[in-house]
């Protein structure tokens, strides 16, 4: 395994993330803090209470996890799509490293990236007295396992993307309508009970309840079920992405 | 063994062959010239030994490494200074030799050595805290070259290399290649001005529509007192 190989190539993708820090870092925190304000203090405030819980409690594991998958996801897609439209992807491509460590270069630092923006929300929540955690292990899990996933889909959309346009598509029309319908700002119970049924096929329902219990110690859905979602989907977009990778598709001439 | 053996190579894009089954052999300590028009598939046979390019058909061997059994030895051993500047524009000089010299697994003493002293070989010293975008067109060619170089390979590939530069570093960058060629440094040349080829390459392939049409010493293409440039014309215009 080409060690020094790999801690470069994560050091690099981290330090691109950080040359563009307002667009990268600062942007999500201020949207975060936003919705904080909004939704969790001035909204929340008129909200007695979700399954015992002050809005602001219950609301932002949802927006945590909002950023933190957006942050991921923009990480990766950016990164190998700009590189391909540059070519500087062949500064990689004639490198002694393996598909399986270029993979984990980038997926390491999306889930980097992803989780400095989740800590970023995190301590801003801190501020207005929000920030708690039932289950640090599982806290820890969720966040690296979400991260992971939307990691993985930044690299699929980075190389099927032909065009900056494409390379929004996912984010725009799939992951923010099925985050916001995934239960980030309100409970499942709140919904019309025919939806509720439906939200239960929506994998990002998962992420935002499995972090929720984490961090307030109450969930709405399945754990187990929770848990083979985003495993299943681990492997599915790895698969995909270490499949991708081996053929060269869209990577080599 | 050799530093290169390329046999029956073959590159297909779709129906269209851009390369045919192509055979070439270089030498340990060659200084070689790999020449043809634009698009006889060149930079497709460099695509392929650097593994930027996928392989239809045939093998390529680098010192004995097959470019996809042992493509980490393989790549490890040679060192590509492209046509184009595919380099990340927005970080500076430093930056790139850093990353591109711990890809191939240098220590971060040899990396600092390694840049301090190609900084000073090529004159790069001065502006190493600048961003590739900022550097002039001469620059970023020394750049490509440093970080072709970053390794140490035995093997350098360089398409078009001396492509914008103006006459006093081309003087100056053939002076250095044949420095490195002196120690030993195996080296794969491509270029449209062919009088530098001739000054500097000791044996030519001629390449056209995919295949070599020949591969001979340099002497070989003067010895009736023609110039190489004359000899490429009549061969390729000949084939085509």
């Amino acid at each position: 395994m080409n060690v020094i190989g790999l801690k470069t190539f994560v050091a690099r993708e981290v330090q691109r993330a950080f040359r563009v820090y307002i667009q990268t870092i600062l942007s999500p925190l201020i949207n975060a803090l936003l919705y904080i304000l909004i939704f969790g203090v001035v909204v929340g405030s008129t909200i007695q209470s979700v399954g015992g819980f002050s809005y602001i409690d219950f609301v932002l594991p949802g927006i945590l996890m909002l950023n933190l998958i957006n942050s991921a996801f923009s990480q990766t897609s950016s990164s190998l799509y700009f590189q391909r439209f540059a070519k500087h992807i062949e500064e990689i491509l004639v490198a002694p490293l393996s598909h399986m460590e270029m993979i984990a270069g980038y997926v390491i630092a999306g889930v980097a990236r992803g989780l400095i923006v989740g800590l970023g929300v995190y301590v801003i929540a801190l501020i207005f007295s929000a920030a708690t955690i039932a289950h640090l292990g599982l806290f820890i899990l969720y966040t690296i396992a979400v991260a992971v996933i939307f990691s993985l889909l930044g690299l699929l959309v980075a190389l099927w993307a032909q065009n900056f346009e494409q390379l929004s598509i996912l984010s725009v029309f799939v992951i923010t309508p099925l985050t916001f319908l995934g239960g980030v700002f309100n409970s499942v119970t709140m919904l019309p009970s025919s939806v509720q049924t439906i939200a239960l096929f929506n994998p990002f329902f998962y992420f935002v309840d499995g972090l929720r219990y984490a961090m307030i110690g109450v969930r709405e859905g399945n754990a187990m079920v929770g848990w083979m979602v985003i495993i299943g989907l681990i492997v599915l977009c790895g698969g995909l992405v270490w499949r991708l990778f081996t053929i060269g598709w869209r990577l080599r001439t | 063994m050799h530093a290169l053996e390329i046999s029956n190579f073959t590159k297909k894009y779709g129906e269209r062959t851009a390369v045919d089954a192509l055979s070439l052999t270089v030498e340990p300590g060659e200084f070689f010239g790999f020449l043809g028009r634009n698009g006889a598939g060149k930079t497709t046979t460099i695509s392929a030994i650097t593994g930027i390019g996928k392989i239809t058909s045939g093998t390529i061997s680098i010192f004995g490494n097959d470019v996809e059994k042992n493509y980490r030895q393989a790549r490890a051993l040679v060192g590509l200074c492209p046509q184009e500047f595919n380099v990340d524009i927005f970080a500076t000089i430093e930056r790139v030799l850093w990353y591109v010299g711990g890809f191939y697994g240098m220590s971060t003493v040899d990396r600092k050595k390694r840049i301090a002293e190609l900084g000073r070989i090529l004159d790069l010293e001065s502006h190493m805290e600048k961003k590739f975008a900022e550097l002039s067109g001469g620059l970023k060619r020394r750049v490509m070259l440093a970080r072709a170089m970053i390794h140490d390979p035995k093997l350098l590939i360089l398409d078009e290399p001396t492509a914008g530069v103006d006459v006093e570093l081309r003087h100056e960058l053939w002076k250095y290649l044949r420095e490195i060629n002196a120690q030993g440094k195996t080296i794969i040349f491509t270029s449209h001005y062919l009088e530098e080829v001739e000054q500097l390459c000791q044996r030519i392939a001629i390449i056209d529509a995919g295949k070599i049409i020949v591969d001979a010493p340099k002497s070989e293409f003067t010895k009736d007192g023609s110039t190489l440039e004359a000899k490429f014309l009549s061969l390729t215009q000949k084939k085509s």
